[in-house]
């Protein structure tokens, strides 16, 4: 197919609005790079200096080295995984009772869950603020696990159920013909199908958690149980003029992990997007 | 075939995830409900039952200023993030029919905002909008002659700032929700449009508009929701200054709470929230198509 000269000419003007909002998009990440480059002489001569002359990898060792940023990532990593597993081993038995039963009132159920999704944290969080005081959990991960896989749940319902929809009910069927009881045909056969699902709302859940600031920061006051979010926060409050490049080398640490999982695993990302889209 | 009586056999499989939803939204959302109506503080146990939480916002000068901010910070950030992730998508739409290569990469740049955690993005926003000489627009504003702007310390600025950096982050999902609705329309409209010898704009205006009013609608009320309730990026950015100039509902709530310890108000606040929320869905949603609902 021969392209006319107007369409080549229209291709150019599409190539050059991409590569416009490509740069807009990754500006601001190239500029934190450039800050965490420099050297502190060099963060104070600005936009002249974006490709540093004496570019440094010193800022970067030397936020690694603090024991504290050590200590927030893996809090971070803690954090978001045993959340997300939680989260989808909570959803998945409602995700599948909701896929394969059928019963009163499941549309309206299934739509009370999504609403869920509206209620702010902060409405929630200061009576559970209370509760896990009460309960001694303020301070402590386990506390704070459990309010990460409530805020995850919700959502994760409605992506297993759609996975589980894509997965034909005649191998249950042909399952209980087998003599397989409802749970081992959940274990064996539905689960082992749907990993691709499983893992997809496993790792939104996790790139969501790692996220999360507003739960750690109302429950947990001690700088050790911190997950790298609230410590950044706190770390940008206490900055100064003169420690640009370090907050600059940190916050690109901090935001790293997230991007390095998003960009290998972008697919299974844009999935779960995408099925929620749909279904939406 | 079910080998059970079906209503009862789901309850099992439904049991752990309701009574976490339960004890984790349902329990707070009434507990919530009652302390608006006491005059409860956050490190005292004696609460005595009052109107005073409820009544006392009514006509406080903070609140209007910060409905004020919540209406102009969540309807800048929700069209801006419309319109943008809109255009976003009808680009890579368009480039991928004409086989043009680096869609892939453009989508994964716009994504790759939406990954960085909102307290992060307010703090990159910060060090762009920097005021010192050596702040990143600031400094690249002179370097081409032009004078300096007070991205962040003039107050109807700030407002400005803080919806960009919203809009620079939440675009993605706008893009990856509009871009599935425009790859779903039916192609065969758009060659039977140019039969009919329409411009690009009438079939945008005539075929592609309609058709994405539902997911233009969905997104708004998804997005909406979310820029309501969200408060890390302006918190990182601006921490609601200067003054109360970017204070919105939610850091307000969270700002009374936990730094004024006024439990009872803070929960009246959270409530209004969720009210507005709750309202705004009811709105849009009511504009649906039938049968989309």
């Amino acid at each position: 197919m021969v392209r006319s000269r107007g369409e080549r000419l229209s291709d150019i003007a599409v190539y050059l609005a991409m590569a416009l909002l490509a740069l807009v998009f990754l500006l601001p990440i190239l500029w934190l790079l450039s800050l965490a480059l420099r050297t502190q002489a060099e963060v104070f001569l600005g936009a002249a200096r974006f490709i540093p002359e004496a570019p440094t990898l010193d800022n970067f060792a030397s936020v690694l080295r603090d024991g504290g940023f050590q200590s927030y990532i893996w809090n971070t990593v803690k954090l978001s995984a045993l959340g997300a597993a939680g989260a989808v081993g909570f959803a998945a038995p409602a995700a599948y009772a909701f896929s394969r039963f059928s019963f009163r009132g499941k549309g309206a159920m299934m739509l009370g869950i999504l609403s869920v999704q509206m209620v702010s944290g902060l409405v929630i969080l200061i009576p559970l603020y209370r509760m896990l005081d009460r309960l001694g959990l303020l301070e402590s991960h386990f506390g704070t696990t459990l309010l990460y896989i409530a805020a995850g749940v919700p959502v994760t319902i409605w992506l297993l159920k759609i996975a589980f929809d894509t997965i034909p009910q005649s191998l249950d069927d042909a399952a209980a013909i087998d003599g397989l009881s409802r749970l081992e045909s959940f274990l064996l056969i539905t689960l082992p199908l749907a990993a691709p699902g499983l893992i997809s709302a496993f790792i939104l859940n996790l790139i969501l958690n790692w996220s999360q600031f507003l739960i750690p920061f109302i429950m947990l006051s001690a700088d050790e149980k911190w997950p790298i979010s609230v410590a950044i926060f706190r770390f940008a409050g206490a900055s100064s003029a003169a420690t640009t490049q370090l907050l600059a080398a940190a916050c690109l640490l901090a935001i790293l992990p997230a991007l390095a999982v998003f960009v290998i695993l972008q697919r299974w990302i844009l999935a779960a997007l995408m099925a929620g889209a749909v279904k939406d | 075939m079910q080998r059970e009586q079906p209503g009862r056999a789901a309850l099992p499989w439904l049991l752990p995830s309701f009574l976490l939803l339960a004890l984790f939204y349902l329990y707070p959302v009434f507990e919530a409900l009652r302390l608006a109506f006491t005059d409860a503080r956050l490190f005292d146990a004696t609460t005595t039952l009052s109107l005073g939480s409820i009544t006392g916002l009514w006509g406080s000068a903070p609140l209007a200023t910060v409905l004020r901010n919540t209406l102009a910070y969540t309807l800048g950030s929700v069209l801006g993030q419309l319109a943008l992730g809109l255009c976003i998508a009808l680009l890579v739409v368009r480039a991928e029919r004409a086989r043009l290569r680096g869609t892939l990469v453009l989508r994964t740049i716009v994504l790759a905002a939406w990954v960085i955690p909102a307290i992060a993005n307010g703090i990159i926003w910060q060090l762009l909008f920097s005021e010192a000489p050596f702040g990143a627009i600031n400094s690249a504003l002179r370097l081409i002659g032009l004078a300096p702007v007070a991205w962040l310390s003039d107050p109807g600025n700030a407002m400005i700032s803080a919806i960009l950096a919203t809009i620079w982050q939440g675009t993605a999902y706008s893009m990856i929700l509009l871009y599935a609705a425009l790859r779903s329309i039916d192609q065969s409209l758009y060659e039977a449009a140019a039969i009919d010898n329409a411009t690009g704009f009438e079939r945008f205006w005539f075929i592609t508009l309609p058709h994405l009013r539902p997911a233009l609608l969905v997104n708004a009320i998804l997005i909406m929701i979310m820029t309501l309730n969200m408060f890390d990026t302006v918190l990182a950015l601006t921490g609601g200054g200067p003054g109360r100039a970017t204070e919105v509902l939610s850091l307000f709530a969270y700002n009374t709470v936990f730094r004024g310890f006024e439990l009872g108000r803070g929960a009246a606040l959270s409530l209004l929230l969720l009210v507005i929320s709750l309202v705004l869905t009811v709105c849009l949603t009511l504009l649906l198509p039938k049968g989309r609902k």
